[in-house]
């Protein structure tokens, strides 16, 4: 059998005394925590071991530089071979072995590893004395030259609960009216707000603020990085801000921006005039049917004849519309670039509507097609049992229907034209709101406390343990030195994501091109609900 | 194992061989004795046919080719302006109520109640017909416009073959939807490749047919296609020897239309005709001779019970 002893390298060169540690049953290892120096008193020492819940062994050290070569003298388990794994103490107590999903308390199946390091660092009552400390039992461990603290650190502990009342208190004000002012027109105001997306991100950045101004410590591991991601990436994001807006007002170039706009939204609307001249000619060789193309064509030019009119009439509140909105980034920069998105939005609205007139013309018509076509072949959709079944039909079914064929199939190209064109201008502009959004989601997912603990402090977030050889001699128990293995880059951030309202597509490519050749109307991106992990 | 296929020449045992695999027997199990294919019994219900009945048959399928010779004829006249629509229409619609008045005359007598019924739901169904189509011709008079001429031949010609071959020749009274279909949609082309009437069109393109030239172009389809079928099929019911004549009549007026106008077409529509109505039969009752089918104890079990019984 063999025995494995975890010993902490800042007691190597203690003097000797009485050993202080945990017993692993079911795993022959023994972590020792500290040593209790001579001269004590068993009983104060019994008393002060039994408050800390430990278990006392007693040890002789040879007071001599290097590795103190010891002499186990634990009982019962003479002749067996032994293995000392010296580890840093101070490392091992402030690490969090990954994944931290098993739960906290340690019981017989949980890895030899894991109960170490939870063993170490649920002891953390055992290390507040150290030697300054006017006390009977003197110990030796990794704080025992002094606590480890630091002013900032306390000073900002000290402010922070008063801060986070304030906010919360604040966030709360906030809320009410909000929910206040939502009671008075509840339909209209929520699916705008559901649709725009600064509305989205507005919510996601209150509910965030919560979380993070709650009075309550955070009680797991998880809870805490979560809070300090979440804090890291709001200072960042208002920093960006801030720097966005210092840009954007040194040298008046939100007037700039305002006296570009109007000829912009001029310029693609004299460009969609000409791609409706185009169709309604002969785009490409392709031959239309004229009569319905001069309809389409004219019906979609009086749309933009009246969004260019709209336009106009807005153009002298633009510059100082804009100039609010470029202020309102002091939000930060995620709100910023929702506002742009949802910007697009609005000025894009006439090609949404074309995307749909267009659509829905061409739903219909494949629609009326496939269903003529089962009629012309004498068959009929059987609602009941969802299949196709035979039919007599009457001669005047059979006359209209056929007829009715005629003029859809021979009507199809036209439609198809226009529908593809505009699904593709859509397409576009939708494309261009994902960019978009993708950026604010990654704004607002990046761990980016997590990161910079990973960098600076590596020992904080471990994976594993690595084990060197110190001393490997016949005759002696063999002596392992446990350095512990950081997580990796792409597990930190996979780990340490907040979890947003991400957008991802919605469909997979497959199912996509058949709503695109079915006329159905998408909408690719999808937005998850916020879920709190 | 010792048992083989030579055992039928030495000396038997003393068990005979039994059709049954559920017994061992000194046999191998792909045994069979003289009795092997003794239950195969050959063209078994094989109809024997004669000659003049299946010529009568097949005049069916020659009246419904001539049907549509003489369809495509009134279309040819139309094209070549030597008839004009409206001349057309009016003799559609006398044909149309001669025809109505010969079903009616024909037809089982019921007693007036039922028939007055049925003239007024056939009245709605024809108002239903006349204003579809009069209300659907302007658009489907520019339908095939940006379609080349021969891609327009070609679907008529698909579409009139799919009718001749999908038609319901055995019980034609409710046609068939497909041949139906097939058949409006190959006059539907065929209307919209009509060439205009010089002084409605002025201002447009001159190859745009009017309206009304579409208009009576759908009306004679349905009568050619959609009611005539019904009459037939009455008169074959109820006077047989006057269906004899208008099969004859129909053969013959299919020939001399088109050959007025297409003299090459009428000596292959005759051709065909003549083939269908007197070779083919000739050949059926031919090859009949060299039929050979197989039937045994092999073949599917069919029900010939009359399983009503469980049902009490």
């Amino acid at each position: 059998m063999v025995l494995k002893i975890f010993f902490p390298q800042c007691c190597n060169k203690a003097d000797s005394g009485l050993l202080v540690g945990h017993w692993l049953p079911g795993q022959d290892s023994a972590v020792v925590l500290a040593v209790i120096h001579y001269p004590f008193i068993p009983g104060q020492v019994k008393q002060y071991i039994h408050q800390v819940g430990c278990v006392g062994v007693g040890w002789k050290n040879e007071e001599a530089g290097g590795e103190g070569k010891t002499k186990e003298e634990k009982t019962g388990e003479e002749g067996d071979k032994v293995i000392f794994v010296h580890y840093e103490q101070r490392k091992v107590m402030l690490s969090q072995l990954h994944p931290t999903d098993p739960p906290v308390p340690l019981t017989q199946s949980t890895s030899e590893l894991r109960q170490v390091f939870g063993t170490v660092s649920q002891s953390e009552s055992l290390f507040f004395l150290d030697k300054y400390d006017d006390s009977p039992v003197k110990l030796t461990h990794w704080q025992s030259e002094g606590r480890e603290g630091s002013i900032i650190v306390e000073l900002m502990k000290q402010a922070s609960t008063p801060v986070c009342l304030l906010t919360a208190w604040i966030l709360v004000v906030c809320s009410l009216s909000v929910s206040v002012s939502r009671i008075l027109n509840v339909f209209p105001l929520r699916f705008i707000s559901s649709k725009l997306c600064s509305c989205v991100q507005l919510s996601y950045r209150t509910e965030h603020l919560q979380t993070v101004s709650s009075p309550t410590r955070a009680t797991s591991h998880t809870d805490y990085m979560r809070k300090a991601n979440i804090f890291m990436s709001f200072l960042l994001d208002v920093t960006l801000g801030l720097l966005l807006i210092y840009w954007l007002y040194r040298e008046n170039r939100v007037g700039q921006l305002a006296n570009a706009l109007l000829p912009a939204a001029d310029r693609v609307a004299k460009e969609l005039e000409e791609l409706l001249q185009w169709l309604m000619g002969a785009p490409a060789g392709l031959k239309m049917n004229r009569a319905l193309d001069q309809v389409l064509g004219r019906f979609f030019l009086y749309h933009i004849h009246l969004w260019i009119s709209y336009i106009h009439l807005m153009s002298p509140f633009i510059e100082m519309i804009l100039w609010y909105v470029g202020l309102s980034a002091c939000l930060g920069l995620t709100f910023a670039l929702s506002l742009l998105s949802d910007i697009i939005a609005l000025l894009t609205f006439h090609i949404y509507c074309f995307y749909v007139y267009g659509a829905r013309l061409y739903c219909l018509k494949v629609y009326g097609l496939t269903s003529l076509w089962r009629l012309f072949r004498g068959r009929k959709w059987n609602v009941l049992r969802q299949r196709v079944d035979s039919c007599s039909y009457d001669m005047d079914q059979l006359f209209i229907g056929t007829l009715l064929f005629t003029i859809l199939l021979f009507l199809l190209p036209t439609t198809a034209l226009y529908y593809l064109v505009f699904t593709l201008l859509r397409m576009v502009v939708v494309m261009v709101q994902g960019v978009l959004q993708l950026t604010v989601d990654f704004i607002n997912s990046f761990p980016l406390f997590a990161l910079g603990l990973r960098v600076f402090r590596s020992y904080t977030l471990a994976e594993g343990v690595k084990f060197s050889v110190l001393c490997e001699e016949p005759g002696t128990p063999l002596h392992l030195m446990m350095d512990i293995n950081p997580l990796k880059f792409s597990s930190v951030v996979q780990t340490y994501r907040t979890a947003t309202y991400s957008c991802y597509p919605k469909d997979s490519w497959l199912a996509l091109c058949k709503k695109l050749f079915l006329g159905e109307l998408i909408y690719p991106w999808r937005h998850k609900t916020t879920k709190i992990d | 194992m010792g048992a083989d296929s030579g055992l039928g020449t030495g000396p038997g045992p003393a068990v005979p061989w039994r059709k049954v695999l559920w017994e061992r027997q000194p046999f191998p199990d792909n045994y069979v004795d003289h009795r092997f294919l003794e239950e195969l019994r050959r063209n078994e219900g094989l109809r024997q046919y004669r000659y003049w009945a299946v010529v009568r048959e097949a005049g069916l399928v020659a009246q419904q080719i001539s049907c549509v010779a003489l369809f495509l004829t009134l279309w040819l006249y139309m094209e070549q302006g030597l008839l004009s629509p409206s001349t057309l229409l009016w003799s559609g619609l006398l044909c149309a109520l001669l025809g109505y008045g010969f079903y009616q005359a024909l037809g089982p007598q019921g007693d007036s109640d039922s028939q007055q019924r049925t003239r007024w739901s056939d009245l709605q169904s024809a108002s239903i017909f006349l204003s579809f189509t009069f209300g659907f011709s302007p658009v489907l008079r520019t339908l095939t416009e940006s379609v080349s001429t021969d891609t327009v031949y070609a679907m008529t010609a698909l579409m009139l073959l799919a009718h001749l071959v999908s038609f319901p020749y055995a019980q034609p009274s409710p046609p068939g939807s497909l041949s139906l279909n097939a058949a409006l949609f190959a006059s539907v082309c065929l209307a919209s490749r009509l060439p205009g009437d010089h002084r409605a069109s002025r201002g447009l393109n001159s190859s745009s047919p009017s309206s009304l030239h579409t208009f009576t172009m759908l009306c004679w389809a349905l009568l050619v296609f959609a009611l005539w079928p019904c009459l037939r099929q009455r008169l074959r019911e109820c006077a047989p020897q006057g269906f004899g004549c208008v099969c004859l009549l129909m053969g013959l007026s299919g020939v001399g239309g088109l050959g007025s106008i297409w003299p090459g077409g009428a000596v292959l529509l005759a051709a065909v005709l003549g083939a269908v109505t007197l070779l083919c039969p000739l050949l059926l009752i031919r090859l009949q001779s060299d039929k050979d089918n197989i039937h045994g104890p092999w073949d599917e079990a069919e029900i010939r019970e009359d399983l009503a019984r469980f049902l009490r």
